[in-house]
């Protein structure tokens, strides 16, 4: 064992401890580079203030409560098509997930042809489905419905692998223990498989919530009101472009942030590892 | 509309759009790579502001919608005087959003070769460099290879992005908008592009299957 700390990352371990002369180059070279980022920085603050956006009049209306009002409204709207489509997403994950490992052949197939066509196909394309051709059969969907069900489709179907992914990780001799003793298919899955299955992937199933969350924000597509919308709305009323996007892009950055650091601090609890 | 009545009247328009989805896909991957290498030097380097820009970089584009990175970069870019055309402005916000997971493949492909490994070379005297080019960089590469192939996956889908700016020729989903507000498709319309997509995406997962059964290091 050495006698320093161990290095927690590979990213340190990469490195020797620095003699005197790395020290040094390794300092000069910090210099350097922070100088560059600062910069680097500043040439962009410049280029929005040369621009005009620093301009009060694009900044005060963020000191309004109504705006945020406004946008928390949205932002209710973002999360409710979140919350479902995330439901049923899981609960038609699982049922894709159940059936490709049911080992009924042609149950089977029909899950892993459904599983891989929603997982290869873009949410846009689903929610112009919803939007443009499932109107021409003569079905009414509100808004909600249009945005909630193709997020639930494209979502379903990387659900189902990443549950299946957790099914896989149970170990197999505990389903041929089972299986000797008595218990049918079925009971297995549910009694022993799944309770594991699940524990397994709740830190996956989390982070999986960023790419719901990103989908909703094409909600405008079908003029469902939710963050993305509700700013385009202020965007005409204030004449404030650049930096309304700018905040709203900044919520939705902070927000998924949170997701992936909850998803983390489970697998951590949990002691497992985050499939994607 | 039946299926031979949309092929003689948008077949052409469909593989326009097909080979459009495709050639944006390989164009913005090759950069994604590109980034992806130099995203990932930075955040390992032993610089500090350097680790950190990296990693900012990599926390802001995983988790900024892809829509609203591109209309910050369609509309409000113009305002900061910087204008490019609507293809370019998709191209850039996948190359942007898919090389910030792509670093994340790679430091993850870094995370486990284990810090003995490293220690066991350096006490058999290895410089850095050989570190580096003989233990690192073969078993990142090799362990990033499903990774990847699920990216670019995932950066074809992106592409459909397109679909939200007037870009001419459209792409896969753009056209699938344009036929419907031209004429009814129907559900073949949207199934032509559909097959066109999860048909790609099999190929590519199948063939990133295999490379990966060979490459895979077992542990």
């Amino acid at each position: 064992m050495s006698n320093h700390a161990k290095p927690l990352s590979i990213r340190d371990a990469l490195y020797e401890q620095p003699g005197p002369r790395t020290r040094r180059r390794v300092a000069i070279g910090t210099a350097i580079t922070a100088v560059l980022v600062i910069v680097g920085i500043g040439l962009i603050i410049r280029q929005f203030y040369i621009t005009g956006q620093l301009a009060p009049r694009y900044w005060t209306f963020l000191a309004q409560p109504t705006t945020w009002r406004f946008l928390l409204q949205g932002f209710r709207g973002t999360i409710s098509v979140a919350l479902a489509a995330g439901v049923i997403a899981l609960v038609l994950g699982a049922v894709l997930m159940l059936g490709r490992t049911s080992g009924i052949k042609p149950v089977a197939a029909v899950c892993r042809v459904v599983t891989d066509f929603f997982r290869g196909v873009p949410s846009l394309l689903l929610i112009y489905f919803f939007f443009l051709v499932v109107p021409q059969y003569g079905i009414r969907l509100s808004s909600f419905w249009m945005i909630t069900l193709p997020v639930a489709l494209a979502a379903s179907g990387v659900l189902a692998e990443v549950l299946r992914a957790g099914v896989n990780a149970v170990p197999r001799g505990q389903v041929e223990a089972a299986l000797s003793l008595g218990m049918r298919p079925g009971r297995i899955m549910m009694k022993i498989v799944l309770p594991q299955a699940i524990r397994f992937v709740i830190p996956s199933l989390i982070s999986q919530l960023v790419v719901v969350v990103k989908d909703t924000t094409l909600a405008y597509v079908v003029s469902y009101p939710d963050l993305m919308q509700n700013a385009r709305v202020l965007i005409t009323n204030y004449d404030a472009l650049v930096s309304m996007y700018f905040t709203v892009a900044v919520v939705y950055i902070l927000v998924n942030f949170a997701i992936n650091k909850l998803s983390a601090l489970v697998a951590e609890r949990l002691g497992v590892k985050i499939i994607r | 509309m039946g299926l031979s009545e949309l092929l003689s009247t948008y077949g052409q328009d469909y593989l326009t759009a097909l080979l459009t989805t495709w050639w944006m896909t390989t164009v913005t991957f090759a950069f994604v790579m590109v980034l992806s290498i130099a995203i990932t030097v930075m955040r390992v380097s032993p610089l500090r502001p350097l680790r950190v820009v990296g990693d900012f970089y990599v926390q802001v584009f995983r988790n900024i919608p892809g829509v609203a990175l591109l209309i910050i970069i369609v509309y409000a870019l113009p305002n900061l005087r910087l204008v490019l055309d609507y293809t370019t402005c998709v191209i850039v916000t996948v190359i942007l959003m898919g090389s910030a997971f792509g670093s994340e493949n790679f430091m993850s492909g870094i995370n486990t070769i284990g810090v003995g490994q490293i220690e066991a070379a350096r006490s058999l005297g290895m410089t850095f460099g050989q570190i580096i080019w003989k233990i690192v960089i073969p078993q990142a590469l090799r362990s990033a290879v499903l990774p990847m192939t699920n990216l670019l996956i995932a950066v074809m889908l992106s592409t459909s992005l397109g679909s939200q700016v007037p870009m001419s020729p459209d792409e896969l989903t753009g056209i699938v908008s344009y036929i419907n507000t031209r004429s009814t498709g129907g559900i073949l319309a949207f199934l032509i592009a559909a097959i066109g997509y999860a048909g790609t995406a099999a190929v590519i997962a199948f063939i990133g299957n295999r490379l990966d059964k060979k490459v895979r290091i077992l542990r």
